[in-house]
């Protein structure tokens, strides 16, 4: 059950616009993700990254503009019916449910999995064959990003990089094509920041997925990114590669001239 | 999923407990059978009502609804007037009968979320209780009906027929019944863990914790819902039947909304989200009144049932009980009785730890699948018994 | 004509009493998130408590005292039971909630013990009087209750409007952590909050046993339960979807009653169960209520 997919087809946002009574949280942003490659969504707090991976993930409707992975529109699907189609997320605050951390893998499982409410009562042997199979991928997941040991472990009990790491391995559990990261290091320390570095790195680099990184470790956004773009007031001011985004006037204005992630800004350009 | 010994040292384990059930007829005399029956009869309806309620979080007072459908479709399906059906035959379309008067409410238990649901399954029970009183033709009014007895191969489950001698225990009513139920029981723990430990049961915890990752990662969450409110019918109408086998007559005061509360009661009580938990609340909920009527005048404070005039009797009696005991329960266990069992296993365990060899504790456990009555296993502890 | 303007002047007066028991349900929800399932036996306590004192203190010192009385049980209830439990838990509230139906169970089995099955009368000032109103003759009770509920939820709504616990309130119910954060006492809020839907349940408890009703019985308290569909209706969070919720209710209850001959099909007794048809119906249609603030799911 490992999974190679061919290159990802590419995620095409254009013209989103997202207005909550009144207020506009995206203004007619448009960026392209490559297949296979890490595209850093930045931009000061407030600027409209969350609004975005909501609007991606499916639990907002944008006013206005479309989101299309290869041939599929997302923007008029439901947020499990995006999943189906491969685009896994994790979330700025973690979520993760009741149980440990296989439970919380084998949720990412669900879509690729069929036993319904009948054949799971009966314990069918479809069903248990089924849940084995997943079972023994999901351990592997969370070898893979260093939480093979804390399998069994409830996930309420675990430290907070630990949590955030399962909200990785479960959204890694869905085998996506996409995978939208909301903050992954938030929160986290020096080491924390590193091993979760190395494991995004590597996933890509194993499973040929395509990332969406929302972060303000300018640090991890000019190690792992490929392209960037830069959101200011819910805009997106500024596009290019890690190097290019940095020298843009733009965003060191979207950065200095709000007071807010200076230090991140330096943190990058040292 | 877990290995072979370890399924074995399980199965071993539920035996002892079993041969009990099983042998508990022949010892005891036809009171005690009764408050067997009803306790499982209530235990079936309480692990449903446990599923919907405990794991997915969508609080229902409509319970007494379903256990009505269940108990009247028998009735009506079986009997005179009604199609008059082989009676297992009328037991099975009951259940599915209850089930599909789920399905007519999932546009509302679809969406309406948690606690708010609670509001909107008042509906099924005063609709349902005015529907029973005035649709005499299937129901027989304010009186109820009588039920005939279940028969599968020519075997009644009832005093009627030829008559049953095992072992030099005359087996009535009550013996023959108390097996059906024990029957009904098993199939309703097999089928009920099977779902909390696999896919449908992990997709519903998750989202009654959040409905937002739940549904990013793939669960439809409204069919999940709608899923669960039938389901949990579906056991709430399989309990009605052994309920109305058991008091032998419905009527539709039983089916009131004081019951739907007993039932809420029972899955609190035994610690929201496992099905040992709703069983025992579900023995609690139910025995205890009958235990007080019976024993009434050797309790203190209790008056003998009749005796009037504003005494306690045995019925408000046992329901100061277990109201205190929802409040109590709440403030300082909010896992029920089952996570009082657990946490005083947890305890032990440490202390036997402590003084074991260093790193035991770290061993690699079995996951998902393996038993939660299992006190060795913190996966599946943590995994059905978090509220 | 006169039958309808009867079933209409009816349906208000039941509507207005339904009113006060939601607004203060909806009070409740607003200040700390929880469905107060023991509203009803509220709602009974302060009528027994009217009609065990009436006779000693006059109906008005019986009421003062049932309002003030059922209004503290409330409060404490809320301090001393609801806000000790749930912890941090995000689910707090709901946890809350089961715990009110525990409290619910008792206190409506002591009640119910101490009625037994008596009606007791409340011993108020306008027993079975009517007064003609042009075509329709309507029960004095009646119109106390249309007047009485009007003063006291215009009294609630001042309150919300114009005191520092009414903007407290509306801004715990906004954001509790901001309101925290810029010095509201969520606690006391809550317990004010609990306090004053107590009090309106108490009162309300005397309307709803008045003429034509015959008196206070034990199942007094499930008659309180058709507010929380009109609750419901107007969407749990809205004070002025309470009221309408409530109107809607009491005015269905009244015409299915007063047409009860030409609805025969739904059986005798239709008009008391009526509200919760609506509700199902409401709800199919817009499962948020009618009042709902279309708010955006915060992730």
């Amino acid at each position: 059950m490992t999974a190679a997919p061919a290159a990802p087809p590419a995620l095409d946002v254009r013209g989103v616009t997202v207005r909550f009574a009144g207020l506009l949280a995206l203004d007619d942003v448009s960026f392209t993700v490559a297949p296979g490659t890490v595209h850093a969504v930045i931009g000061p707090n407030g600027a409209g990254k969350s609004t975005c991976f909501n609007v991606l993930s499916g639990l907002y409707r944008p006013t206005a503009g479309t989101v299309r992975l290869g041939a599929a529109e997302l923007t008029r699907l439901a947020p499990h019916r995006i999943a189906a189609l491969g685009v896994a997320r994790t979330f700025q605050n973690i979520v993760t449910t009741r149980g440990t951390v296989a439970d919380n893998l084998m949720l990412g499982r669900h879509a690729l999995s069929r036993a319904g409410f009948a054949a799971t009562a009966l314990r069918l042997p479809s069903a248990v064959r089924e849940q084995r199979a997943h079972l023994a991928r999901a351990r592997e997941i969370a070898e893979l990003t260093g939480l093979g040991a804390h399998f069994d472990t409830p996930v309420a009990l675990l430290p907070y990089g630990d949590r955030k790491r399962v909200e990785l391995a479960r959204a890694l559990c869905l085998e996506p094509r996409v995978l939208l990261l909301d903050e992954p290091v938030a929160g986290m320390n020096a080491a924390e920041r590193t091993r979760t570095t190395e494991v995004v790195r590597e996933i890509r680099a194993e499973l040929g997925l395509s990332v969406v990184l929302v972060e303000h470790d300018m640090g991890l956004v000019m190690r792992l990114a490929d392209d960037v773009t830069v959101l200011d007031f819910g805009r997106a001011v500024a596009h290019g590669t890690p190097d290019e985004v940095r020298r843009d006037p733009e965003v060191l204005r979207a950065y200095l001239g709000t007071g807010t992630g200076t230090g991140t800004a330096k943190e990058g350009a040292a | 999923m877990s290995d072979p010994r370890s399924v074995l040292r399980r199965r071993a384990a539920l035996l002892p407990p079993v041969l009990l059930l099983c042998a508990l007829p022949f010892y005891l005399d036809a009171f005690w059978l009764r408050i067997g029956l009803f306790s499982m009869a209530a235990a079936v309806g309480a692990v449903g009502l446990g599923l919907l309620s405990g794991t997915a979080g969508q609080l229902s007072l409509g319970h007494a609804f379903f256990l009505a459908v269940g108990a009247y479709g028998y009735v009506w399906l079986a009997g005179e007037p009604g199609p008059g059906l082989p009676p297992a035959v009328a037991a099975v379309l009951a259940v599915l009968l209850a089930g599909a008067a789920g399905g007519l409410f999932s546009p509302v238990a679809g969406r309406v979320k948690g606690i708010y649901l609670g509001v909107a399954t008042l509906a099924l029970v005063f609709l349902g209780h005015h529907v029973l009183l005035t649709a005499d033709s299937v129901t027989g009014g304010f009186n109820g009906r009588s039920v005939p007895p279940l028969e599968v191969g020519g075997f009644a489950f009832a005093d009627s027929g030829p008559e049953l001698t095992v072992l030099g225990v005359p087996f009535g009513a009550e013996e023959r019944l108390w097996y059906l139920g024990l029957a009904l029981f098993a199939l309703t723990w097999f089928t009920a863990r099977g779902l909390l430990r696999g896919r449908p049961g992990r997709a519903l915890a998750a989202l009654s914790d959040s409905e937002t990752a739940a549904s990013v990662m793939g669960v439809h969450v409204a069919r999940y819902r709608s899923a669960a409110f039938v389901v949990s019918s579906m056991y709430a109408g399989l309990a009605g039947v052994l309920l109305a086998l058991s008091f032998r007559r419905v009527v539709p005061d039983y089916f009131s909304l004081a019951l739907s509360v007993d039932y809420l009661a029972m899955i609190v009580i035994g610690g929201l989200g496992s099905v040992a938990g709703a069983s025992a609340g579900a023995v609690f909920v139910t025995a205890l009144p009958l235990l007080m009527t019976r024993y009434a005048d050797q309790l203190p404070l209790v008056a003998t049932p009749g005796s009037g005039g504003g005494a306690i009797g045995p019925t408000e009696a046992s329901r100061y009980l277990y109201g205190a005991a929802i409040v109590v329960i709440l403030l300082r266990a909010p896992d029920g009785l089952h996570g009082l069992a657990r946490r005083a296993g947890a305890r032990l365990r440490r202390r036997r730890r402590a003084t074991g060899p260093p790193g035991t504790g770290a061993a690699p456990i079995p996951a998902a699948g393996t038993d939660p009555t299992d006190p060795t296993d913190p996966a599946a502890r943590a995994k059905e018994h978090t509220p | 004509m006169s039958g309808f303007l009867d079933n209409l002047l009816n349906g208000l007066a039941v509507g207005s009493v339904y009113a006060l028991i939601a607004l203060g349900f909806v009070t409740i929800f607003k200040a700390s998130g929880v469905l107060n399932f023991a509203h009803g036996s509220l709602l009974l306590l302060g009528g027994y408590l009217v009609a065990v004192l009436h006779d000693d203190l006059g109906f008005a010192g019986a009421l003062a005292v049932a309002v003030l009385v059922t209004a503290a049980v409330a409060g404490l209830l809320d301090r001393l039971v609801l806000q000790r439990t749930g912890g941090s838990d995000p689910h707090a509230a709901h946890v809350q909630t089961i715990v009110t139906i525990g409290v619910d169970i008792v206190l409506v089995t002591d009640l119910a013990r101490r009625i037994g099955g008596d009606l007791l009368p409340l011993g108020d000032p306008w027993g079975d009087a009517v007064t003609d109103l042009g075509p329709v003759t309507v029960a004095d009770s009646r119109v106390a209750a249309i007047l009485v509920s009007a003063a006291a939820i215009g009294g609630a709504f001042a309150l919300f409007r114009f005191t520092s616990w009414g903007l407290s309130l509306r801004a715990a119910a906004e954001d509790a952590e901001a309101a925290a954060l810029m010095g509201v006492r969520l606690n006391r809020v809550r317990t004010a909050a609990w306090c004053l839907a107590g009090g309106l349940a108490a009162l309300a408890a005397v309307f709803l046993v008045a003429f034509p009703a015959p008196g206070l019985e034990r199942t007094t308290g499930q008659i309180a339960l058709k507010a929380f569909p009109a609750a419901i209706l107007g969407g749990m969070a809205s004070p002025v979807g309470a009221l309408v919720g409530s109107m809607l209710i009491g005015l269905t209850e009244a015409f299915v009653a007063g047409y009860q001959s030409d609805l025969h099909v739904l059986g005798e007794g239709f008009g008391d169960v009526a509200p919760y048809a609506v509700m199902v119906l409401v709800l199919l249609v817009r499962p948020a209520g009618l009042f709902a603030a279309k708010g955006t799911a915060r992730v």
